[in-house]
């Protein structure tokens, strides 16, 4: 057995004289447990005032993606800062600080602690990446009755266009539950389509033409921004949204000069 | 070799420094402090220099009595500007920018706008400016002005000459503002490129309804800057080729 | 003046140097480094300008050129090239030569000068990186000051663009070499028992190529301003102004020095050790300076490459990144990114292998877990370049390897975890002694640990698809990196600085300043966060009403900047207390000793002359 093993072997006998809660583990314990619960309320509670009001799909799997991490997150974090703050409060060296202070206890490292942080850090990484690769499939699922629109970048402005009614718009209108499949793509640079409320965004590549899908169900109004730097007016390029129902859909694309048959086809709508 | 010091080993351990003084000197760092800031501080202000200040303050939109648009009354206002080639307003003789750099295109005399909410504003734009292609041939489009014309020289039209554009007059909605209102009007250019300077315009008149209050940016979509890609200079500098809108 | 002993120097002076020792150092300084700099770079200037003006990409490869002419032309001057240039002549330096160049009776002067001398080496870094500090630092408090008010016009757009770009560059610059320039090169040697570096005229040429490749940096604003962000992703950069290229020269330039530095820190560490100084004896700060400058070899070069590739885009019209003529964005995001995020540990790993050395030292205990740590810094080394198209997912490029590059960035929390473990595992019963430099292991550990939890979000593709490109990926990065790194930093430069000058700390003025930053980097990027959740992109010349800051947090817009400006105190508490007498500590020169900091650097002598 080796020194430091006997110094360890020492304190542990000394130590378990004592009832759980005196010892430093049951202290930092308990420093432990109020910490994760903090955690965990702000996990259920910050994400309802940090995001925005999610109005789509993938808009709520981000938002439950958050509470989950954050919640998975709390205890690791609390871990770590309950020891800070009891080592603070009860292992410093007080008097004198001019004053080196006595050595600690050799401890050059413990095995079975460490194999315990590498299982318990190793299954909350499979865990983070079942729930990610799960979402991330869902997400990929093609649907039937999808709309299609043309989302072109320029500098500074987004313009979309709804593929078989001859629409071009500077505002995106969305029916409410259908899902609907963006084909961005850019005239000049790289911009970054980013419907802020419906939790998804892509890069609008010159040349290329990027997918993403997702579905609206909520109705109101969102706002499309520009994510990647695309020069002077970079912070201007901005349009606004809406998800209405396909009623009102087919009336805006007639109000955009659709005939009211074609309108309501494309909105899928039975006379 | 010279180094060798490093393996020295030190065994004197020589203590303490006499004359050591163990008060910090205060001179020092307020020194330091103050030099910082006046440096931090220093900066800012040629920054701020740099900044354009319209010369000739806000231009208040001039009523005209009410107007009918799709059937809602509502005040009529007029604004009237021009987008010169030369910030020096060699046109009229009339320095827009006597501090700045005289050669760049600029629209003036003023570029900051006030109009009241939800009214019908007249723009008259005097556009003496050659110019060029637009990059993006989509602003070539009158859009977002009443029923989407504007009148150049006495014509309707819808759209203008991608090929022959001096400046586009865009206002876009942001948060804040009005997010759904967007204005695009293609300003035509003068003459080829070197028809500049010489008193010859178009005019521009185009009406639009203003939105809800708030401070809109404007800027001009037509690469009409120094450097490669022609958006350098007045392009991003204030004051020449942007602006703001006070919607009240 | 104050010596801690005088063996070293008096060894110094006794070394008789003849009057020819030095040969054509003896007439190089920074003055002729800048002459002969600003003189080729003229030169070049006036021959192309003659040459290409008028040509389509004229104005490009004239600022290449003589931005390159002056990168030489400085290193001439100084006298970079001397000694291979002598040895090409075939008359290779004498052993006198090489004394004086290390420094040997030039006094002060030689910190201005091409000095082979480690410790001068980590000294002019030293300077070099607090100066590059307090340049990107009052580019931070321009951006602040513009987005204090929504629509504020105190700068136009294009220098906001531009002074973002050279705020991020300037801060990478300074972080790849806050830790493994000063603090490598002064104390590494020492604690392996070396003499010097393995290549002490290769470790001088580095801080100098470093040096020049500043002025190419700022002269940037001078030529148009680069406005593509500190990324600079590649069709934005084709419209962008001629200091696009010397932005690249300066990136190209940084490369050079860093693969020189790096390759000599490594061979020094195999090769140099002392006498029993095995591998597995190395102080863990060894340990992390070797990874660092190794991954540092893996991933700059990919930077170079990628500078370069820009460079002829522009200067010579070819279309790697040019979509129009069948170029792809996609390629240069690719191989910015290959650079990119090993990058961010070749930033990471050297500081917090210093950290582990503070806390080590403060809570009078040995590093826990020694051997899992090094090998956890092995591992974090390793998987990093395996998990750059994380910066990716939203591009639409490759939407298939979301999956195993989300793997690969979950599976690095899982070392970085272990090295959470070896500081709590430090601190466990230690005697905590709370000097300056232990303040900064606690922020660190509050830092990071929010810099790693708001990493997972960012690593999980769906989530990454909502926050990608707004603040709280701003807020993220800036916990990590100067929460993170540049925080263990401080705690380094505080703990060494003994060392470094034979003077302590004024620890009052020190914890003062402790107090501004940590509490300025909590408000400021609490309130980033906040507010990037809530759509605020990362380059925003103007912040519109409804996501201003201001609006929401009254208060916070004013103390962001001052936040940032308090982290400019650290060094104004050094002059602080460089300024105030030489104070040696109890016990000098081992200000912080103890039985369990075994480091020997420590009991070396010192030979420090200002």
């Amino acid at each position: 057995m080796s020194f430091e093993e006997q110094v360890d072997e020492l304190e542990r006998t000394v130590m378990s004289e004592k009832p759980f809660f005196s010892r430093p583990g049951g202290k930092i314990f308990i420093i432990w447990l109020i910490l994760s619960v903090i955690g965990v309320l702000i996990g259920f509670y910050a994400p309802h005032h940090l995001l925005p009001a999610m109005m789509s799909s993938t808009g709520t799997d981000v938002f439950k993606t958050v509470v989950v991490f954050t919640v998975l997150a709390a205890p690791v974090a609390a871990f770590v800062y309950a020891v800070g703050i009891y080592s603070l409060i009860a292992w410093r060296h007080k008097g004198d600080q001019d004053e080196p202070p006595e050595d600690g206890p050799p401890m050059h490292g413990n095995g079975p602690m460490t194999v315990v942080w590498l299982v318990v850090s190793s299954l909350l990484v499979v865990v983070l990446l079942v729930w990610g690769l799960s979402v991330y499939m869902a997400q990929q699922v093609s649907h039937p009755n999808t709309l299609q629109i043309d989302v072109t970048g320029r500098q500074w402005l987004w313009t979309f266009k709804y593929p078989g009614t001859g629409v071009e718009s500077r505002t995106l209108v969305l029916p409410l539950d259908r899902a609907v499949e963006f084909n961005v793509t850019s005239v000049d640079v790289t911009h970054g389509f980013w419907p802020v409320a419906l939790g998804n965004q892509v890069d609008a590549n010159p040349g290329e033409v990027t997918v993403i899908q997702t579905t609206p169900d909520k109705l109101g109004k969102f706002s499309v921004r520009c994510s990647q730097l695309c020069g002077l007016y970079h912070a201007f390029m901005y349009s606004s949204g809406s998800v209405v129902t396909p009623t009102q859909f087919s009336q805006w694309l007639q109000a955009q000069g659709v005939p009211p048959a074609l309108a309501d086809r494309t909105a899928r709508i039975a006379r | 070799m010279v180094a060798d010091s490093n393996l020295q080993v030190d065994q004197t351990d020589v203590g303490e420094e006499p004359g050591g003084d163990d008060r910090a000197r205060p001179l020092g760092l307020i020194l330091t402090v103050v030099i910082a800031l006046a440096a931090t501080v220093g900066i800012g202000a040629f920054f701020w220099s740099q900044t354009y200040q319209s010369p000739s303050g806000t231009q208040v939109a001039q009523s005209a009595g009410t107007a009918v648009v799709n059937g809602v009354t509502m005040p009529h206002v007029t604004l009237s500007f021009q987008s010169y080639p030369d910030a020096n307003g060699s046109v009229n003789g009339v320095a827009i920018h006597p501090a700045g750099n005289p050669s760049w295109p600029a629209f003036g005399m003023t570029n900051v706008f006030q109009v009241p909410t939800h009214a019908l504003v007249t723009v008259t734009v005097s556009q003496y400016d050659s110019g060029g292609a637009l990059n993006n041939p989509w602003f070539a489009r009158v859009r977002g002005t009443v029923d989407g014309v504007a009148t150049v020289d006495g014509k309707v039209v819808t759209a203008v000459d991608p090929n022959n554009v001096g400046h586009t007059f865009t206002v876009r909605g942001t948060p804040g503002t009005d997010p759904g209102f967007f204005l695009n009007v293609p300003l035509p250019s003068v003459g080829g490129e070197n028809q500049t300077d010489v008193g010859q315009h178009h005019t521009v008149v185009f009406s639009f309804v203003s939105g809800s209050a708030g401070t809109y940016a404007w800027n001009c979509e037509f690469p009409c800057g120094t450097m490669v890609a022609a958006f350098g200079g007045p392009m991003g500098a204030y004051g020449y080729m942007s602006g703001f809108m006070h919607v009240v | 003046m104050y010596v801690t002993t005088d063996v070293a120097p008096r060894l110094l002076e006794d070394t008789p140097l003849g009057p020819e020792a030095g040969g054509l150092y003896r007439r190089q300084n920074i003055w002729t480094g800048l002459g002969f700099g600003v003189f080729l770079g003229f030169v070049a200037w006036l021959i192309s300008h003659a040459l290409l003006q008028g040509s389509n990409w004229g104005s490009d490869m004239v600022v290449t050129v003589t931005m390159v002419a002056w990168v030489i032309g400085f290193n001439i001057g100084m006298g970079s090239f001397n000694a291979p240039i002598r040895w090409a002549l075939g008359h290779d330096q004498t052993h006198q030569d090489e004394l004086y160049a290390a420094g040997v009776g030039q006094g002060r002067s030689r910190y201005l000068k091409f000095c082979t001398d480690h410790k001068v080496v980590g000294t002019q870094y030293l300077v070099l990186v607090l100066v590059l500090f307090g340049v990107g630092g009052t580019l931070a408090m321009l951006i602040r000051t513009q987005l204090i008010t929504a629509h504020s016009s105190f700068l136009s757009p294009e220098t906001y663009n531009s002074l973002v770009t050279i705020h991020g560059m300037c801060m990478i610059i300074a972080t790849i070499i806050m830790v493994s320039g000063p603090f490598t090169n002064f104390i590494m040697p020492i604690m392996i028992g070396a003499k010097d570096m393995a290549f002490p005229r290769l470790n001088a040429m580095s801080f100098w190529v470093v040096v020049s490749a500043v002025p190419c940096l700022l002269a940037t604003f001078f030529l148009g301003g680069v406005d593509a962000g500190w990324t600079t992703y590649a069709p934005l950069t084709v419209q962008a102004p001629p200091a696009m290229d010397a932005f690249a020269v300066t990136i190209i330039t940084f490369v050079v020095s860093v693969t020189v530095a790096g390759v000599n820190t490594i061979v020094t560490i195999i090769t140099m050790r002392a006498k029993g100084m095995t591998m597995g004896r190395l102080p863990i700060f060894t340990w992390g300076s070797m990874i660092g400058g190794g991954l540092g070899l893996y991933a700059m070069p990919a930077f170079l490459l990628v500078m370069t590739l820009m460079i002829t885009d522009r200067a010579t019209g070819t279309s790697f990144f040019v979509a129009a003529q069948g170029g792809s964005g996609w390629l240069y995001e690719n191989v910015f990114w290959v650079m990119g995020h090993p990058e961010v540990y070749v930033i990471l790993l050297p500081p917090v292998a210093a950290m582990l050395e503070v806390a080590s030292t403060f809570a009078r205990k040995p590093v826990f877990g020694y051997k899992v740590v090094v090998a956890s810094f092995a591992a974090v080394a390793g998987l990093s370049i395996m998990v750059w198209a994380h910066h990716m997912f939203t591009t639409g490029w490759a939407p298939d390897l979301g999956g195993p590059f989300m793997l690969t960035t979950e599976l690095i929390s899982i070392p970085t975890g272990v090295i959470f473990l070896s500081i709590i595992g430090t601190l466990w019963k230690g005697r905590i002694w709370t000097r300056l430099p232990m303040y900064f292991v606690y922020l660190f550990l509050w830092n990071f640990i929010i810099g790693g939890v708001t990493g997972i979000y960012l690593s999980d593709v769906p989530a990454d698809q909502y926050f990608h490109g707004d603040m709280f990926v701003t807020a993220h990065f800036h916990y990590t990196l100067l929460g993170g790194a540049m925080i263990a930093a401080t705690a380094a430069l505080c703990y060494w600085f003994p060392k470094v000058s034979a003077k302590m700390l004024n620890e009052r003025i020190g914890k003062i300043a402790f107090w501004m930053i940590a509490i300025g980097i909590q408000i400021t990027y609490f309130g980033c966060s906040g507010r990037g959740s809530k759509e605020c992109p990362v380059v925003w010349r103007t912040t519109t009403r409804s996501s201003s800051m201001p609006t929401r947090w009254p208060p916070v817009a004013p103390t962001c900047s001052c936040s940032d400006g308090s982290c400019s105190c650290t060094p104004c508490s050094i002059r602080g207390a460089t300024g105030s007498r030489p104070r040696p500590t109890r016990g000098a020169p081992r200000p912080w000793s103890g039985r369990y900091r075994p480091r020997c650097h420590w009991r070396t002598s010192l030979w420090i002359r200002w």
